[in-house]
């Protein structure tokens, strides 16, 4: 556990210490503002159904630039040797990576709270369907978030680490979107497995104990394939 | 019990061996240098004795424990990697206290280790400055430092010196030097006068395999394996040498010239090193009326010795 919390310190640390921590994050804020913005002035209604709606994409650009450098840079640049050869089992190194992100995704999600506290002053918003979304949107994040690791775990450079979560994510999102043109079963599939489908369930403000396990089983899944991508990369 | 200990351990790349059957033991309170040209396999070595590889075959024990325990191994151990790698993005404290909390030293002692490491690698100065800023020597000594940091045992450092100017590599292996007073230490290096300067014993691998284990003055001998005297007479040589076969009839003449001047070079050798030729070369010019105008052990260096174990490669 002393592993795990001092590599959450040590990636935060390093993440308000350069400047590439800031311009992912300020960046995430500057597209998730201006959607928020557009679909409220558009509208002019107080509601946040569109901005929920469009979330996905940004995680799916954004989450693999925050993850891609978590592993690719310690295999990349040989420290992965010091953590690998210190008294930690690798899933504390795995798990302390994942939980630093999931820690700095959900401070950006905690800090687009602003949105829904300016709508609340400004009309009537449907607080209960808010929070089953950012529910829904912090488990898709937690999903997409252990994708972004799992990518980063299978090579030691950031870029294709980067690539190769965003490509990932791009199939979970196009195949959610094409899946009425394709043959039944697998439209059944995708409706039984596809994290946006579920995401979309909880945006509607309804939260099933099915939808929360399919995430979290996702996740651990992922989870498990980025330490059992490190793990055949170092001795037990 | 050997703090170090391996037995036939081979690590093998697809049908290559960078490692094979390799055994040595490190005595406690050792310093063992780990010679080999680029290549023979002394980080694959040192990767495996510090748990990060598994080996193909074989086994090692570091304190009695099998590398098979590698949690409580990695306790013991201080490992330097190959080119100290560090977070360039951290300042020193910060990336000495990752370090601590990563081996569980409590918040209470930390500071203070952090301190003593500091002091004793020299890096008071730039505590607060960021890896990314500093020069190589002081990256080195940072990397040091985080493989001291918990008191290991056994420090095992590939390469310490690489890189460093020479003030640095004095300063470095005064350092280990001074380390290797309390603790086991296994160093790898392709710089023979290093190795010979700091190690009390070396071994020498190429190509995977153990070469030669011993002293520098064992290695030198073992390769040589018998005494060389070059000589530089003034008068008869012939007759000084026929006196000289008389006392030491196994004595062979190797090489024997006439100067520019009208003196005379001379090489001999006796297969025996303990059988007294230079001194009985003496003896015999006294006894012949030669003047002798230069006398030299000829000792095998190092190098010679690293040559011929390792193919001329160095």
């Amino acid at each position: 556990m002393n592993a795990v919390i001092a590599l959450c310190q040590k990636e935060w640390r390093i993440s308000l210490d350069t400047p590439q921590g800031y311009v992912v994050s300020i960046a995430f804020l500057l597209a998730s503002g201006f959607f928020f913005g557009s679909s409220l002035f558009l509208n002019g209604q107080a509601d946040m159904r569109h901005w929920f709606a469009v979330l996905p994409l940004l995680f799916i650009f954004f989450i693999p630039a925050m993850s891609m450098r978590l592993l690719a840079d310690e295999l990349h640049d040989g420290t992965y040797e010091l953590l690998a050869t210190m008294p930690t089992r690798t899933i504390d190194i795995v798990l302390g990576k994942y939980l630093s992100l999931l820690g700095h995704i959900s401070f950006l999600l905690l800090l687009t709270g602003l949105y829904p506290l300016t709508l609340s002053l400004l009309g009537n918003l449907d607080s209960g369907t808010v929070m089953a979304s950012y529910l829904g949107a912090w488990l898709l994040a937690a999903l997409f978030a252990a994708i972004g690791l799992f990518a980063s775990a299978m090579t030691n450079h950031a870029m294709i680490a980067y690539i190769v979560g965003l490509v990932l994510l791009l199939v979970i999102f196009l195949i959610t979107q094409a899946a009425p043109t394709l043959p039944i079963f697998i439209q059944d599939w995708v409706a039984m497995l596809g994290p946006i489908n579920h995401y979309q369930n909880m945006m509607r403000g309804v939260v099933s104990l099915a939808d929360v396990m399919l995430f979290i089983s996702l996740t651990v899944i992922f989870i498990s394939l980025s330490w059992f991508a490190l793990a055949r990369r170092r001795w037990r | 019990m050997p703090m170090i200990k391996a037995k036939d351990l081979s690590r093998q790349y697809g049908n290559q061996f960078a490692v094979k059957d390799l055994s040595f033991e490190v005595k406690r309170g050792e310093v063992m240098g780990l010679l080999g040209p680029n290549g023979a396999g002394k980080s694959t070595t040192m990767k495996m004795l510090t748990c990060f590889l598994p080996p193909s075959s074989g086994d090692a024990s570091i304190d009695g424990l099998s590398l098979a325990e590698s949690i409580q191994v990695r306790r013991l151990v201080g490992y330097l990697p190959e080119h100290a790698p560090s977070y360039h993005d951290l300042d020193v404290e910060a990336y000495l206290q990752f370090i601590g909390k990563m081996h569980g030293i409590p918040a209470a002692t930390r500071k203070d280790k952090i301190g003593e490491m500091a002091r004793a690698c020299g890096l008071e100065q730039v505590l607060y400055r960021r890896i990314e800023e500093l020069s190589k020597g002081y990256r080195q000594r940072v990397g040091l430092a985080a493989s001291m940091l918990h008191d290991p045992q056994c420090l095992i450092l590939d390469e310490p010196t690489t890189g460093l100017d020479p003030n640095q590599i004095i300063e470095i292996r005064h350092l280990i030097r001074r380390l290797g007073e309390q603790k086991t230490v296994l160093l790898s290096s392709h710089i023979l006068p290093e190795v010979q300067a700091v190690c009390d014993r070396m071994m020498i691998i190429d190509k995977g395999e153990l070469q030669a284990l011993g002293t520098s003055e064992e290695l030198a001998k073992q390769a040589q394996g018998g005494a060389f005297v070059l000589a530089t007479v003034k008068g008869d040589a012939d007759k000084l040498l026929s006196h000289l076969q008389t006392t030491l009839p196994e004595m062979t003449i190797v090489n024997q010239e006439v100067l520019a001047d009208g003196h005379a070079h001379i090489e001999i050798s006796h297969s025996d090193p303990d059988c007294g030729l230079a001194e009985q070369l003496f003896l015999a010019a006294v006894a012949t009326d030669v003047v002798l105008l230069e006398i030299r052990n000829e000792q095998a260096s190092l190098e010679d010795v690293f040559r011929e174990l390792t193919g001329g490669t160095a």
